[in-house]
């Protein structure tokens, strides 16, 4: 492309050769960069199937992919699969709303105001060391194994990174920009709303993402380990104890992409919302 | 020159002239390090309604301190300074101030920028978008409205920082070396254009530099400073809007140079 822009054709036969070397329709290009990505599972199922194929006992380990199809077409028609992921999912995100709004909460009063810092600092960073699935014991004691403990294991979880972020954000609040707002004679709000939280913002989504990650994990986690309720942990559990590998494989699949698809979703709300800086 | 008309430009004569400032006898000083440094020392100064004052000075002279005393942003330790006749008690809308560095907030557009400096006016959305676009326009950023800051030149940036200090109406604006931080070329440009902003908007205007040329070509007033008192106030005979090549600044530069190198 380059070398067409430093020698634009001169001559009509000249031209006519160039065109031979158009470069591949955009949209070509889009989709072979996005299969590159895809090389590395096939080659992975590809192994897998040939791993099923040796004799019984391998065939146990490594459900037959065509079996794992037939699995998965039935829980689908069941709703199964649909009910599950959707339960998890629901899960997920009402724990990290829960506990990353009041990570945020927290981590912005703690930047704000040093006698809050002193208060909860040395507390938090005990309790940060706890693995959130190591409360579960704990939890399980106090709340059951309803939806009440998984859900509050969920929102430990995704507390601590956005605790963690938004102090850090909110700790860089520059005097330069306060004293604007200053001069400006702004409210206490709009001083929050226009310096504090944009300038907190890129750290507090750093924060989201982490979290994001960790509510997942941990709801997974719970659901499995409790073993009771809808939910994609919950289904492998049950699967698991049936013997049933299909399931359990379809199950870690549905995680790993659902995973993948929140972190998709996530990086275009931050690219979104930081478009403002240089580098977005 | 330009489209704007600026309501209190046509009001001009009848209502009564406001932006006057008295600085009397105001001291400051600094906490460094568990010994006080004096910055300022016994200051005095009056300056008069819609007047422009250049106050030069080297570096450490206490000139920006004074800025931001008149600004309401640091206290004096004793003193007093009036704006029409009122203490200053902390920042006001009546006076607005131009950093060095233009000081946008990167997260907002140009034009949200120089909204918020409305935030506190009671006009409808409407005709404060209209009031920012005619800002704008005096400014020369017609077209920017919704560019970033970042997608800004440093010069491009600091007409917007005026546009901003410029909404909220300010009887007095003060500039702490709004052109130090850019290129000669553009320095020399925006000179010219501050020039014509403080012709179409007649609010009092007090700006550090230390550039003397600078200080002459916008100044009515040049307030020469040595570290911590004014070594003296020169009346610049010249009108507006200047020629920089007029012989009556000479003398006037010689002189500042040499009070300034005395200090």
């Amino acid at each position: 492309m380059s070398l067409i822009a430093e020698f634009p054709p001169t001559s009509f036969v000249y031209a006519d050769r160039i065109e031979d070397h158009d470069p591949p329709p955009a949209w070509l290009v889009a989709l072979v960069k996005r299969a590159r990505g895809l090389v590395l599972p096939l080659l992975l199922a590809a192994a897998w199937h040939w791993a099923s194929s040796i004799d019984a006992s391998m065939a146990y380990a490594f459900v037959p992919l065509d079996q794992v199809w037939e699995r998965l077409l039935q829980l689908l028609s069941t709703g199964e699969l649909a009910i599950n992921a959707g339960s998890s999912l629901g899960r997920a995100l009402t724990g990290l709303a829960l506990g990353g709004l009041s990570g945020i909460l927290l981590g912005s009063l703690m930047a704000g105001f040093p006698l809050v810092e002193r208060l909860f600092g040395p507390l938090l960073q005990a309790f940060r060391q706890v693995p959130p699935l190591g409360w579960l014991p704990l939890v399980g004691l106090w709340l059951g194994s309803g939806e009440e403990a998984k859900q509050l294991l969920v929102a430990v979880a995704a507390f601590h990174p956005l605790l963690l972020n938004s102090y850090e954000g909110f700790a860089q609040a520059e005097k330069k920009h306060l004293e604007v707002g200053r001069v400006l004679m702004l409210s206490r709000w709009r001083s929050f709303r226009f310096i504090l939280l944009p300038t907190a913002l890129p750290s507090i989504l750093t924060g989201v993402g982490q979290a994001l990650a960790f509510a997942w994990i941990s709801t997974i986690g719970v659901e499995l380990l409790f073993g009771t309720g809808a939910g994609l942990g919950s289904l492998m559990h049950t699967a698991q104890m049936a013997g049933d590998m299909g399931v359990v494989l379809l199950c870690v699949i549905s995680i790993g992409l659902m995973g993948y698809g929140l972190n998709l979703i996530l990086s275009l709300v931050r690219a979104r919302l930081l478009r403002w800086r240089v580098t977005g | 020159m330009n489209a704007i008309i600026d309501p209190r430009s046509v009001q001009a004569d009848s209502a009564p002239a406001v932006g006057g400032l008295a600085i009397r006898h105001v001291h400051k000083g600094f906490d460094i390090d568990g010994r006080k440094l004096s910055v300022l020392e016994d200051v005095s100064l009056t300056i008069a309604p819609g007047q422009f004052v250049s106050i030069v000075g080297a570096s450490g002279c206490g000139k920006s301190t004074l800025l931001r005393l008149i600004a309401g942003l640091e206290r004096q330790d004793s003193g007093d300074i009036l704006l029409n006749e009122v203490p200053v008690a902390g920042p006001g809308l009546d006076r607005g101030l131009i950093f060095q560095d233009h000081r946008l907030f990167p997260w907002l557009t140009v034009e949200q920028n120089v909204l918020l400096a409305l935030s506190n006016s009671d006009e409808a959305a409407t005709d404060k978008r209209a009031r920012v676009a005619s800002l704008l326009t005096l400014v020369g950023l017609d077209g920017f409205a919704q560019a970033f800051p970042h997608q800004l030149s440093g010069g491009m940036a600091q007409r917007a920082a005026i546009a901003r200090a410029l909404a909220p109406q300010p009887q007095v604006l003060l500039l702490d070396e709004p052109l130090g931080a850019l290129d000669a070329l553009t320095r020399l440009r925006l000179q010219s254009e501050l020039q014509r902003i403080w012709l179409a908007q007649r609010s009092t205007m007090i700006m550090v530099t230390h550039d003397v040329d600078e200080a002459l070509f916008l100044g009515d007033v040049i307030v020469v400073m040595q570290p911590g008192r004014i070594a003296r106030i020169l009346h610049v005979p010249s009108t507006h809007p200047r020629d920089r090549a007029d012989p009556a600044l000479a003398p006037l530069k010689a002189e500042i140079l040499s009070l300034l190198h005395a200090g």
